[in-house]
């Protein structure tokens, strides 16, 4: 039980158990101490067996929400620069074409905002937007075929998310979290934060659904109290909780006694071994003054725009080097419904830096080839002009990109047509990348089920997905 | 059975492949099983009660039926609990809170044979009843007071719907009648609304609008409300959860996956499910003044005053954005104060009350109180359902006119012809309580059996379909069915009674037993207790944990009803909210510590402490709560403000508790920590229990410690035990 021991020590087990659909008799006999061995093996957050050979162990998600452009960040147009200013052709025009706030056949087009450059060896194309990602040129995939059904933030981030419009489905994390367990001893195994508030309400982003909650996300501030209720009463300190705790826990035991067969009853206690460790290891987690300044700028924490999300991206670094098995950050916001080059501009120079200092860090320290780390919003936005300067959102072909955990970078995959409006070659919906992601986690998104209300559910929906793993792990 | 959650198809997916779906939803014929094949669409016949060899533990047919199963494995029944277990049990159970130490004590020492029907029936007369037991039917309901998404939209009438169904859950309202006014209550009791001139309602519309607010029971469901979600899809969506929650929560089937395409599993066509639809399409949400006429004619009398007021506040406002920005002259701080005492007045002088109605307030701001609940379409604007290919409404093909799925008639009954549109809903509702309807009674006595026993007799509650557990019980299931839907003084029905029902399931035998007994034997066997060999250990509820550690501390608000309560939270509990002006914390602070059934229920925004230990989301039917265990619940009991000002205020009341009521002198230390036992768990401190609490008291003293005070560590040493959250 060396790692994320107690810490299951049992949430749930008899639930887990049944609903996992195991027999629960045999371990009902278990004393005390066969009790915690049968739990340390049925634990649900003991870290678990991949389905197929893993190239990532763990996965940082930069979701920038709102919609970021892919025209001007990752998918250069050179046909809508020469359409600039004309209607859109009547051969893109089709009913199924919805907009949130406008008509796609009543704007004009509006050509990239921003220069394309040829970057790195491979001479990946990044928009100037990026410049010190562009140096990262050569680790990335680009993917620059992504759809999906929603052109509205909420439900678009939550088929992002949950791989289902509707609320109530596990997120992303949650299905890694339920597949792989947890590795960290203090820590939850999934952590979301976020410099402002979630489109789509919050916690349904990093939710369990109809999994058990054990496997949600737990979301912490960037300021202050990273977890609720983490601060010990001043009255009491620490060395006073401890003898607390430790009274209670004694009365628990003997509780216990002629209840051994009930495990939720001991995960309980080893709960609150865990909530003790954790009022230390989550602010240890947030303190960033242990790292070095040569450090903390390569993120540009402390200088200007980039501080808030540098903090974010170097918490990132810690927590998985503490063993986090998945980070979800969120930047906002993308939504460039008035001034979208404005928008961008200020996004970029909030997150340029600290995302091209995260993938310096963690390949100096040697953990980008085992991190996933994902760029990607809630849908992309459209080559038509909304007002003079907008764009509105479009979820019918976007980009995003993957690096680390095993991906060859310097690699575009996929396209939108001429004005890149539509995903046309090499499409990937929700449920392929969501498929991709799990592969390269090491779990077949086929075989990642869960049965609920009559159905086996899987994160994927149903029918056949691509998994583009292997296009972008070859060299 | 669903695809892919409530709504299925919703995903508008080109590279659907129905052939998949036969993979995934079992393999059968599609659509026309015929109903004798499924189990569940045969009416219940009512099975003789089963003779057993250990007659003497049978108290009531209930534990025949049991015991029979047990004998036939072998298995022997636990021992009986002890009295203050059963009394801390059934308290729980029957009214979601703990007892108090007195009634522990009178029902421990309670000498007649009757002792505990007695304590039986008190709970279930007492208004608290209704209250727990509403929060079981409102996860079913799938209830919340907003409509979740990015909005998250207020839904300002819902709570009307709550406290109608604690209103009927107290007044035992036949269980026939409680589903007919939530399907048709204004269908079935027409009134005109328009409220004749008179400073009374009239009893007659008094009941129509009562059955009337049972209807609202549609319109709380959730709601995605954005800019360019053109009508139709919005009312196609609320057609899709009046079909589907219709089909989970009074019929146990999960209709959805009949929206794409004909249902795998259970004998549902896709026309079967859009007929089903059809019969809410002349429907839609209304708002409806509940006051009488006068009280109409007053708010349009004094609406002036509200125009007074907005005109004030126009000439704030634009005193506003003259100064925005600049530091005020004194002529302007003057012109500043003037204006706001401007406002102020004008508010003031809006009526508080509603004239010459008792105790009638205006609801919100000035608006005459409403209910939001089911009307009738405009018919000469009524759009007939059409069969959405794949479920998209970008694909619709033919028209399909109201019906009850096929399979129920199977040449046995003729369905009730559904055509006039003022009548869809009353003669769904009629057909689905009559006594020998294969699943209403069924369904519901098995939701029942699980929120007694933490699990069903069928263990899929929403769904008695193919896909759905098959009952552990089938005999007891049918048994308890055609029982609960038998007329009252008929060979013993109960005649839709739920009091009558509860009574018949917690004076059994079976429910009385031990939960913590061993027998290594039915370990071995039934590690599950499926058989009900022993009585199932139940973690409260997030709710009921709430009401637990105000109740144990004296400061438990009991008033019923009203309007939904947001009590005040800590700045890191409000970061997720979307908005901080979305919650608005009540003004009169006895508010804040009502039950945990009267806080707002946000689809976007769980309450905290409920969300750790499990609420449900609420976006569809909840028919049984995950239990989990995560380290954040140990983190609310030991450091969250409620949980430690209640510590205190627990430590309080103990020592008022020993001030009216003078212990023995000698050892108040003692006498303390027995009496905080007694309050938080019903029992006296055992003598190790009595030490470590006393070590903790001196402790606490020597430290001079202030918040935590001393006894309060006692409280918090308390609240954080197992033995608190769970029941034996």
């Amino acid at each position: 039980m060396k790692r994320c021991a107690g810490r299951m020590g049992a949430v749930g087990r008899r639930e887990f158990l049944a609903r996992a659909g195991m027999g629960f008799g045999s371990v009902a006999l278990a004393t005390l101490e066969s009790e915690r061995a049968a739990a340390a093996q049925t634990n649900p957050l003991a870290p678990r067996a991949q389905h197929v050979p893993a190239r990532a162990k763990r996965i940082i998600c930069l979701f920038m929400q709102g919609g970021p452009s892919q025209l001007e960040t990752f998918d250069p147009k050179p046909e809508l620069t020469r359409l600039n200013g004309q209607p859109l052709p009547a051969s893109y025009r089709s009913a199924d074409l919805n907009l949130q706030f406008m008509q796609a056949s009543e704007g004009k087009l509006m050509g990239g905002a921003f220069p394309f450059r040829k970057c790195g060896r491979s001479g990946l194309e990044i928009s100037e937007l990026y410049p010190e990602l562009g140096a990262h040129a050569d680790d990335l995939a680009v993917i620059r075929s992504c759809y999906h059904e929603s052109f509205i933030h909420g439900p678009a981030l939550t088929l992002m998310q949950t791989g289902s419009l509707l609320l109530g489905h596990p997120s992303v994390g949650a299905w890694v979290t339920y597949g792989l367990g947890c590795e960290s001893e203090n820590l939850p195994a999934y952590l979301v934060m976020t410099d402002s508030v979630i489109r789509n309400g919050g916690s349904s982003a990093y939710g369990s659904g109809f999994l058990p909650a054990v496997y949600q996300g737990t979301l912490l501030r960037s300021e202050g109290a990273p977890i609720q209720n983490l601060s010990v009463p001043a009255g009491l300190g620490r060395e006073e909780q401890r003898r607390l705790i430790d009274r209670i826990q004694a009365l628990n035991r003997s509780h216990l006694a002629g209840r051994e067969d009930d495990s939720r009853l001991s995960a309980r206690i080893a709960n609150y071994e865990l909530a003790f460790r954790m009022q230390t290891a989550a602010p240890e987690l947030m303190d960033l003054s242990e790292e070095a300044a040569a450090t903390r700028k390569r993120y540009g924490v402390g200088e200007g725009p980039t501080d808030r999300f540098s903090k974010m991206c170097l918490l990132a670094r810690r927590m998985v080097e503490r063993g986090v098995r998945f980070v979800q950050l969120y930047a906002s916001d993308w939504d460039g419904h008035g001034d979208c080059p404005g928008n961008h501009k200020g996004n970029a120079s909030r997150t340029d830096r600290p995302i091209a200092g995260l993938l310096a860090d963690l390949k100096d320290r040697g953990l980008l080839d085992s991190t996933l780390v994902l760029w990607v919003g809630e849908f992309g936005r459209t080559p038509v002009m909304q007002g003079d300067r907008g764009r509105d959102h479009s979820p019918y072909g976007f980009s995003c990109w993957l690096a680390g955990g095993g991906i060859r970078g310097g690699k575009v995959i996929g396209a939108t047509d001429e004005l890149g409006f539509r995903a046309v070659t090499d499409r990937v919906h929700v449920h392929d990348l969501h498929a991709t992601l799990l592969s390269l986690l090491g779990l077949d998104h086929k075989r990642l089920t869960y049965p609920f209300e009559g159905r086996i559910r899987r994160l994927t929906d149903v029918g056949e997905q691509t998994d583009w793993s292997p296009i972008l792990t070859r060299g | 059975m669903r695809w892919a959650g409530p709504a299925p198809s919703r995903m508008l997916r080109q590279w659907w492949l129905p052939a998949l779906m036969s993979t995934l939803c079992a393999a059968a014929t599609p659509g026309v099983l015929g109903a004798g094949e499924l189990w569940s669409l045969r009416p219940p016949i009512r099975p003789a009660v089963p003779k057993v060899r250990g007659a003497d533990w049978v108290r009531t047919p209930v534990d025949a039926f049991v015991l029979a199963e047990l004998e036939r494995r072998g298995l022997r029944p636990a021992p009986p609990a002890e009295r203050a277990t059963l009394i801390r049990r059934v308290t729980f159970d029957l009214i979601g809170l703990p007892p108090t130490p007195e009634r522990v004590l009178k029902f421990v020492d309670d000498p007649s044979p009757t002792a505990y029907e007695t304590l039986v029936d008190e709970l279930l007369a007492s208004p608290q009843y209704g209250e727990r037991w509403a929060r079981h039917w409102l996860d079913a309901a799938r209830y919340a007071d907003s409509g979740g998404y990015e909005t998250d939209i207020y839904y300002k009438n819902a709570w009307r719907y709550r406290d109608y169904v604690v209103q009927s859950l107290n007044a035992d309202k036949p269980y026939d009648r409680f589903v007919r006014e939530q399907i048709a209550g204004d269908e079935l009791f027409p009134s005109d609304y328009s409220l004749d001139g008179s400073y009374v309602l009239p009893a007659a519309k008094k009941r129509a609008l009562e059955a009337r607010t049972a209807t609202g029971l549609y319109t709380l469901g959730p709601q995605i409300h954005e800019s360019n979600m053109d009508g139709k899809k919005i009312r196609s969506e609320w057609l899709t959860d009046c079909a589907d929650l219709t089909g989970s929560l009074f019929m146990g089937l999960t209709v959805g996956c009949a929206r794409c395409h004909d249902h795998k599993s259970d004998p549902l066509t896709q026309r079967d499910y859009y007929a089903l639809q059809a019969v809410f399409a002349p429907s839609r949400d209304t708002e409806v003044p509940i006051v009488h006429a006068m009280a109409i004619a007053s708010h349009r009398q004094h609406y002036p005053r509200v125009l007074a007021l907005a005109e004030a506040l126009k000439a704030l406002r634009a005193f506003r954005s003259r100064t925005a920005g600049r530091a005020l002259t004194t002529a302007e701080e003057e012109e500043r104060r003037q204006l706001s005492d401007r406002v102020t007045n004008a508010a003031l002088e809006i009526p508080e009350n509603i004239p010459d109605a008792p105790g009638g307030a205006w609801d919100g701001f000035y608006e005459p109180p409403s209910i939001t609940a089911l009307g009738h379409v405009d018919p000469a604007l009524h759009q007939p359902v059409r069969i959405l290919h794949r479920g998209e409404l970008s694909r619709p093909g033919a028209v399909v006119g109201p019906a009850l799925p096929a399979v129920f008639g199977n040449g046995r009954e003729k369905l009730p012809d559904l055509s006039d549109e003022q009548s869809r809903r009353k003669k769904l509702a009629l057909w689905l309580t009559r006594p020998e309807h294969p699943l209403t009674a069924r369904v519901l006595v098995n939701r029942v059996w699980q929120w007694h026993f933490g699990r069903g007799l069928v263990e899929t509650p929403n769904d008695f379909g193919r896909m759905g557990g098959a009952p552990s019980h089938p005999a007891l299931l049918d048994w308890l069915a055609t029982t609960f839907a038998r007329p009252s003084g008929t060979a013993g029905g109960l005649g839709w009674s739920m009091k009558k029902l509860h009574s018949l399931v917690v004076l059994s035998n079976v429910y009385r037993m031990s939960s913590a007994h061993r027998d290594a034997a039915a370990e071995r066997a039934d590690g599950e207790n499926k058989w009900l060999w022993k009585m199932n250990r139940r973690r409260l509820e997030g709710e009921a944990l709430w009401d637990a550690v105000h109740a144990v501390s004296g400061t438990l608000n009991l008033k019923a009803g009203g309007r939904p309560v947001m009590p005040p939270l800590s700045e890191e509990e409000m970061t997720a909210l979307r908005d901080r002006w979305q919650w608005v914390v009540p003004f009169d602070a006895s508010e804040h510590r009502r039950r945990g059934l009267y806080l707002l229920v946000r689809r976007n925004f769980r309450f905290p402490l409920f969300e750790t230990f499990d609420a449900p989301v609420n976006s569809q039917s909840c028919p049984r709560r995950d239990v989990t265990t995560v380290a954040p619940q140990a983190l609310w009991f030991l450091n969250n403000r409620t949980s430690l000002q209640r510590a205190e205020e627990f430590a309080a009341r103990v020592s008022r508790d020993l001030a009216t009521a003078p212990s023995p002198a000698g050892a108040p230390d003692r006498a303390w920590i027995e009496r905080a036992w007694r309050v938080a768990l019903g029992r006296a401190p055992a003598a190790e229990e009595s030490r470590t609490a006393l070590e903790l008291l001196n402790e606490g003293r020597r430290n001079r410690a202030t918040v935590p005070s001393a006894e309060g560590r006692i409280a918090l040493l308390l609240f954080n035990l197992n033995e608190f959250a769970f029941v034996d």
